[in-house]
């Protein structure tokens, strides 16, 4: 009987991965005692990974297909990857990894090409503001979220595990491997995941083809995480270390033959340690306390003993941040709900670049957030102060001293759910964030401007979101118009001389925008067809100076408009995928004129896996599978640019085999 | 077939009758580009053409040329592209310094390693030279004289096919690399100071303008102060005198006085223009502080500058103008606007051109002021900040 459950369960599971979107019940309850908390919006766009056939290896190609998402890539395997929500530029994206934001002070940029799915459950992307019960105060000052969650390995036996390979083109090679077992109440989670690439592609270099150079990268990712049940509550701890060596390949440029593009590497090593623990002490009252303290190091050398064109720089940067913080929930009266939540973190930043100005960074954020949320109806308003203490070494004449700075905003926002009929959910919000400058804005860019005041963004949208189900099908849409305003953007702007930028507080951009989804589904008899529309609209004006002949054109590198299909096909134990992206035209600068056009580009994605059922090699609930598939990137061999300068790849291939037990 | 044969015949009539006349100038290959059409009244006769060079953004491949004509006010921009489609990742990444040579046009393009020889006529390319990160130029009869900061970084040397290999890695120093006219090929190096920018030559001698641009970023974080005198005949080093930290441009004004101008150090030392005199042991004076941008006619130099310079968050200057002439400051008054003052260059004493770099991102603007009134404003290309008459 129970072995027919999980049988049950595990087909639920193996559906091509882009149906698993709308299996995740992001809406339901959460389990307290008695009282029903319902977090208040749903995210814009999620997928649930776990059991998906062919899910994407990093979480930068899940993001790609969320609509109103820009990621930004610069080509190849260890090529930067960031995020882009709604024009809001990636510093406003925050990135959270089991509610703790992945943070870097030095560049506010997470490079998402880092991010495996490998172990991950859920990923999620919220586009104006996570309304949930206890969420850290961080999670409500960010602009946009995008949230990776794990979830305590499901064991049926004493342990579980997978081994996967992946390889193919570029001489990539990935090797993982994840072990779980079940210690008594507690669960371990064991997980182990090496790359190597080459990088080196072919590229159209004006009326030639060339390969890109110095685009190899070797990786190595540990990591080991617990998970514990406890009466009316669970925690979790996660020790996570990654190490990496990478080339940069640097801008396609006009370049005397003799001189290489670049000959820059980066060595890199993350290390932390974060944890969780959630707690119910009443059927009215909850905590949740979170941690994490990471130690950062990275070693930047453009080696010009080989590459007589580049500036020689041989840089050092040690990043430590430690991080705490407490959320509370309190039912006053069922339906009605406050949370508080209060947070603190503290940035180190030691280098030997930009005359060690050794900045060190308080933070603390505090959330206060009030709900009420019927079944149908939800409201919550919130409101989030933040203030960070910076503590910097400048210059003055007779040598250096220690500088305090202090900045702080106000961040309201509030968020609104009305389910009028069971096909139709409507979700509004309006929000204002800051982002605090980073150090590179601040001390370093080579003339760091200590003077600068946080960014902020100003969002309005509405989400509508239709549903309707008949026999075998299923059909769902989503309509979101927003507004956003950034003010005080910082923008780099060189000094007298080339090689020396400052930073200011002078951008102005007024976004005005429009994503449209449609879905249709087919579920019967071993068959499943689903069949997604993307569509993206965003007008993003430069408002900054009215004066300037620029003033009201499109900011660069966003399209006017984007969008994408995707197609999934399941059989039986056959899954196929189709997936095309495609971005409009775009402009490098501000300057909406020929020269500075980029054309648009449609890439398309196909894979085509296998799963076949094991025989078992003990007795045991679960069956052991083995999952095999191919995918084909770029299909047609597109030659395009996300970023100017940096050619993506062609054609190319991906293998994966994997055994779960 | 009747109609043909008289065309050739009217076509042999035409030639002979040339043939008695002077030679004139057959059309330029580039006489069909054209542009905003300016008003270039009054301009001197003696010119055909004024070059701008546009720099372009670091790593953004967008460096351009444009020209305006003197005979029909065209500004044409995006000239080298258009004139030279064979290459097609035109003019390259950063162009940095500008000059005429004869009936050719020499173009420093720093980040692409290239120094671009093109025929003034008609922008049509002659030679790329390869120089590792070229900044600066100045010619004698013989040879043209290219700084470059290679030794920042590397230093190596050329086989017979114009390949550069790196040979020594250590040394922190710059090069002088000597290119022959003729043959359009590098004839040996020179070692000089850290991060050399501007070079100029006069009676058998190069004054190289050392900045230590780069070596202010890594340790000890400390600026070169000094030009260094090259002798043209042994190509050596012969004196290195001390003037101002970061130094960037040198004029010779054929009278024995040498010029200098310093970017300051963005704290506590100005930009400002310094005077080196080799008549008199190479004592060195300072003329005057505060220059954003610098040009030389004939004997004289004019300087713009202004006092709240390296106030970044400023939304505009107040700019003040002045020359210098026999080493002596004198008054000469220039209103310039400008959102970024980039370039300036002077073709006669009535007639001055200053380019503006806007946001330096987006492209930027060339004016030209004329007997002191602002004449007009044409679209360039990105930073704007480099001129050469032919």
């Amino acid at each position: 009987m129970r072995k027919r459950a999980v049988i049950a369960l595990a087909a639920a599971l193996s559906a091509p991965w882009c149906l698993q979107a709308q299996e995740a019940d992001t809406l339901a309850a959460a389990s307290v005692w008695s009282v029903q908390v319902y977090p208040v919006v749903k995210p814009a766009e999620s997928v649930y990974l776990p059991g998906a056939k062919a899910a994407p290896a990093q979480v930068a190609d899940v993001l790609r297909r969320f609509t109103g998402v820009q990621v930004k890539d610069y080509g190849g395997v260890g090529g930067l990857k960031t995020v882009n929500v709604r024009s809001l530029g990636s510093e406003h994206v925050g990135i959270f990894l089991d509610g703790v934001q992945v943070d870097n002070a030095q560049n506010m940029q997470v490079d998402l090409g880092r991010f495996s799915t490998d172990g991950l459950a859920m990923v999620a992307l919220y586009n104006g503001q996570k309304t949930k019960r206890l969420q850290t105060a961080k999670e409500y000052a960010s602009g946009a979220a995008v949230h990776l969650d794990s979830v305590r390995p499901l064991l049926f036996d004493q342990d579980g595990g997978r081994a996967r390979l992946r390889g193919g083109s570029f001489g990539t090679f990935q090797p993982s491997l994840q072990w779980d077992r079940q210690l008594g109440p507690v669960t371990l989670r064991v997980s182990a995941e090496g790359l190597t690439s080459n990088g080196r592609y072919k590229y159209p270099y004006f009326d030639t083809t060339l390969v890109r150079e110095n685009g190899d990268i070797k990786s190595l990712r540990l990591e080991s995480a617990l998970f514990g049940q406890l009466r009316h509550g669970d925690w979790r701890v996660r020790v996570y270390g990654y190490g990496s060596e990478r080339g940069f390949p640097g801008p396609v440029i006009r370049r005397a033959s003799g001189f290489p593009f670049s000959a820059e590497r980066q060595a890199d090593r993350n290390l932390f340690v974060q944890g969780g623990w959630n707690q119910d002490w009443t059927s009215r009252y909850a905590t949740s306390l979170k941690f994490k303290y990471a130690d950062d190091y990275i070693h930047y050398n453009t080696h010009p003993e080989k590459n007589p064109m580049a500036l020689p720089y041989d840089l050092h940067y040690r990043q430590r941040s430690g991080y705490l913080s407490l959320a509370q929930s309190l039912v006053l009266a069922d339906p009605w709900s406050v949370d508080l939540s209060a947070d603190f973190q503290r940035n180190a930043l030691d280098s030997d670049a930009g005359q060690s100005v050794t900045p060190r960074r308080n933070v603390v954020t505090a959330a206060l957030a009030t709900r009420l949320a019927w079944e149908d109806f939800r409201v919550a308003a919130h409101c989030v102060y933040q203030g960070a203490w910076d503590r910097f070494l400048t210059p003055q004449a007779g040598g250096w001293t220690r500088e305090n700075t202090f900045r702080d905003a106000w961040m309201p926002s509030f968020s609104l759910y009305y389910a009028p009929f069971r096909w139709l959910e409507v979700d509004a919000f309006a929000k204002r964030s800051y982002r605090l400058p980073s150090f590179n804005d601040l001390y370093y860019s080579l003339m760091g401007n200590s003077s600068l005041v946080p960014e902020s963004a100003a969002q309005t949208g509405v989400d509508i979101r239709l549903e309707h189900t008949s026999g075998p099908w299923s059909f769902s849409g989503r309509i979101s118009p927003y507004l956003n305003r950034i003010d005080d953007k910082i923008v780099a702007i060189p000094t007298s001389s080339q090689f020396r930028w400052t930073m200011l507080n002078i951008g102005k951009v007024d976004v005005a925008g429009l994503d449209v989804k449609a879905d249709a589904q087919f579920w019967r008899k071993g068959w499943s067809v689903d069949v997604t529309l993307r569509y993206s609209f965003q007008r993003a004006l430069d408002h900054s100076d009215p004066d300037s002949r620029t003033y009201g054109n499109q900011i660069p590198y966003i399209p006017l408009h984007s969008g994408g299909v995707d197609l999934c096909v399941g059989w039986e134990d056959w899954s196929f995928t189709w997936e095309t992206v495609f971005t409009g035209a775009r402009w490098s600068r501000t300057a909406n004129t020929p020269d500075y056009y980029i054309a648009p580009w449609t890439v398309s994605d196909v894979s085509l896996f296998r799963k076949m059922t094991m025989p078992a090699f003990k007795n045991r609930a679960m069956l052991p599978e083995l999952n095999a598939g191919v995918t084909l990137r770029n299909l047609f061999n597109h030659r395009y640019e996300v970023v100017q300068g940096y050619p993506m790849p062609g054609c190319n291939l991906l293998l994966t085999v994997e055994y779960s037990w | 077939m009747k109609k043909a044969t008289l065309l050739l015949l009217c076509g042999a009539l035409v030639f002979c009758a040339c043939r008695k006349d002077p030679v004139p100038e057959p059309p330029s290959k580039d006489a069909d580009l054209t542009g905003q059409k300016v008003d270039v009244s009054g301009f001197p006769e003696s010119a055909r053409k004024l070059f701008v060079l546009n720099e372009g953004g670091m790593g953004a491949n967008n460096a351009t040329l444009d020209f305006l004509r003197f005979s029909d006010g065209n500004y044409v921009t995006g000239a080298f592209k258009k004139m030279n489609p064979s290459v097609g990742a035109g003019l390259g990444d950063v162009g940095n310094d500008i000059a005429v040579q004869g009936d050719e046009l020499w173009m420093v393009v720093n980040n692409s390693g290239l120094v671009e020889v093109v025929s003034a006529k008609d922008e049509t390319e002659i030679a790329a030279i390869a120089v590792p990160t070229p900044r600066n130029l100045a010619f004698d009869d013989q040879y043209a004289y290219v700084t470059s900061w290679a030794g920042a970084y590397a230093n190596g040397s050329y086989d017979e096919n114009g390949i550069y290999t790196i040979t020594d890695s250590k040394n922190p120093k710059g090069q002088v690399y000597r290119i022959d006219l003729k043959t359009k090929k590098v004839a040996g190096n020179v070692e000089v100071g850290y991060q050399p920018e501007g070079v100029a030559c006069y009676d058998g001698k190069l004054y190289v303008a050392n900045s230590g641009g780069i070596s202010s970023q890594l340790p000890p974080y400390a600026y070169d102060n000094t030009v260094s005198i090259i002798d043209t005949k042994s190509f050596k080093v012969t004196a290195t005198v001390p003037v101002q930290v970061n130094l960037k441009y040198v004029y010779a004004d054929g009278k024995g006085n040498i010029y200098v101008t310093t970017l300051g150090n963005f704290w506590d030392v100005h930009s400002g223009l310094y005077l080196l005199r080799p008549g008199q042991g190479n004592a060195v004076s300072k003329v005057a502080d505060y220059v954003s941008a610098s040009a030389l006619l004939g004997d004289t130099v004019y300087c713009i500058g202004t006092e709240t310079e390296f106030d970044w968050s400023a939304s505009s200057h107040s700019y003040k103008s002045w020359s210098v002439q026999g080493g002596n400051k004198k008054d000469w008054t220039l209103n310039v606007s400008a959102k970024t003052l980039y370039g300036l260059y002077a073709l006669d004493a009535d007639t001055f051109f200053v380019s503006d770099a806007g946001d330096y991102f987006n492209p930027g603007t060339v004016s030209c002021y004329y007997k002191g009134a602002k004449r007009w404003s044409v679209d360039a290309g990105v930073c704007p900040g480099h001129f050469a008459v032919y």
